[in-house]
């Protein structure tokens, strides 16, 4: 056989066996690849590029060879799946830097980490001063994970003591101009009343880029054409607008009227609408 | 304009956000949002009954006022 031809097989060959054989690995192995993990993907590439060119080499030693390179891998996570301490001692445990905002110097010798890459870290983490961390760890993979003092960290609605509205994900109806069925029918819509939506908006569907539905039924889209001014939901505002007016048209009668029973009965159900828009203002200001 | 029309108005707002109301509790897809727009729309729904029963009285008393 012509020795390009010969080159020509055994490159689709491994290339088929690669790609197999990564699939199988799965997709832990791009998120967080530990040492090993890394020195093992190099491996299996090196066999496959080692056996396609060299061709007094057999083919099946490259296959044999490469599958075990695989199946190690694998089955050490298997076994470490079950068991914690052959996790510990594959995957590695992390290691205390910061603790109470004070910086455990033993800890970093042990991972030969100087506190300039200590500190490099940190800032790639957006934290320039150390007495800013409660708590800080170095991860078997490398990484710096840094917990912030609390008064240091994000304000969150929960600090605030906020009532937010709860949100689901959002769906996506209409892409390039096409319908999606499938989303819209997993929230319990149909073209109809899409189609509807659109009209109301006064666009086409061809006309969108991309439409999404958030968690309260609201349409929101993007246009190819984009000078046409879309008008924003207005239904939730509105509600919220008259809600507020009835509240406060029944205060007024309330105080007008002389009736001794109709004054109680308004002035009842004005409180009890003030009950209503307490609970709604979170859900509906968003 | 008269206290009965004046009634009738706020009456036939909440009429329409009880509607919205509704809309949003069958749209919203979480269960807690759902509930509270459902109850919401259930107490509005009572304000409703409340305010009617006011406008027949008002409509009673002074019956030259009675419109649609």
């Amino acid at each position: 056989m012509l020795n390009w031809v010969e080159i020509v097989i055994r490159s689709f060959i491994f290339l088929i066996a690669l790609f197999l054989l990564t699939k199988w690995l799965g997709k832990k192995q791009l998120a967080e690849l530990s040492f090993f993990e890394y020195v093992t993907g190099i491996t299996i590439g090196s066999i496959a590029a080692e056996v396609t060119m060299g061709l007094e080499r057999h083919i099946m030693h490259g296959i044999i060879a490469m599958s075990i390179w695989t199946l190690f891998p694998i089955v050490m996570g298997l076994i470490s799946l079950k068991n914690k301490k052959v996790r510990d001692f594959v995957e590695g445990k992390a290691t205390i830097v910061i603790k109470d905002g004070k910086v455990m110097e033993d800890n970093l010798k042990k991972e030969r980490y100087s506190i300039d890459e200590l500190m490099e870290e940190l800032r790639s983490k957006n934290v320039f001063q150390i007495s800013d961390v409660e708590f800080a760890v170095i991860e078997p993979n490398g990484d710096v994970s840094v917990l912030l003092k609390k008064e240091n960290q994000p304000l969150t609605a929960k600090d605030m003591q906020l009532k937010v509205a709860p949100i689901k994900e959002p769906q996506t109806v209409i892409m390039d101009g096409k319908v999606i069925d499938e989303p819209l029918s997993t929230i319990g819509l149909n073209r109809g009343w899409l189609n509807e939506e659109l009209e109301k908006i006064g666009v086409s569907v061809d006309n969108v880029f991309l439409g999404q539905i958030d968690s309260y039924g609201q349409l929101t889209v993007d246009l190819y054409d984009d000078k046409i001014q879309v008008p924003t939901p207005q239904e939730k505002p509105l509600l919220l607008a008259s809600l507020k007016k009835c509240q406060a048209d029944l205060e007024l009668f309330t105080i007008q009227t002389e009736s001794m029973e109709a004054k109680q009965m308004y002035n009842h159900n004005s409180q009890k609408l003030n009950q209503i828009l307490s609970k709604l203002t979170p859900l509906l200001k968003t | 304009m008269t206290i009965a029309s004046n009634v009738k108005q706020c009456m036939v707002t909440l009429k329409s956000a009880k509607e919205t109301l509704s809309k949003l509790a069958q749209k919203s897809r979480d269960d807690e949002a759902k509930r509270t727009f459902h109850e919401s729309m259930m107490e509005v729904e009572e304000i409703i009954i409340d305010l009617q029963m006011r406008i027949g009285q008002l409509e009673f008393e002074e019956p030259q006022y009675k419109g649609k």
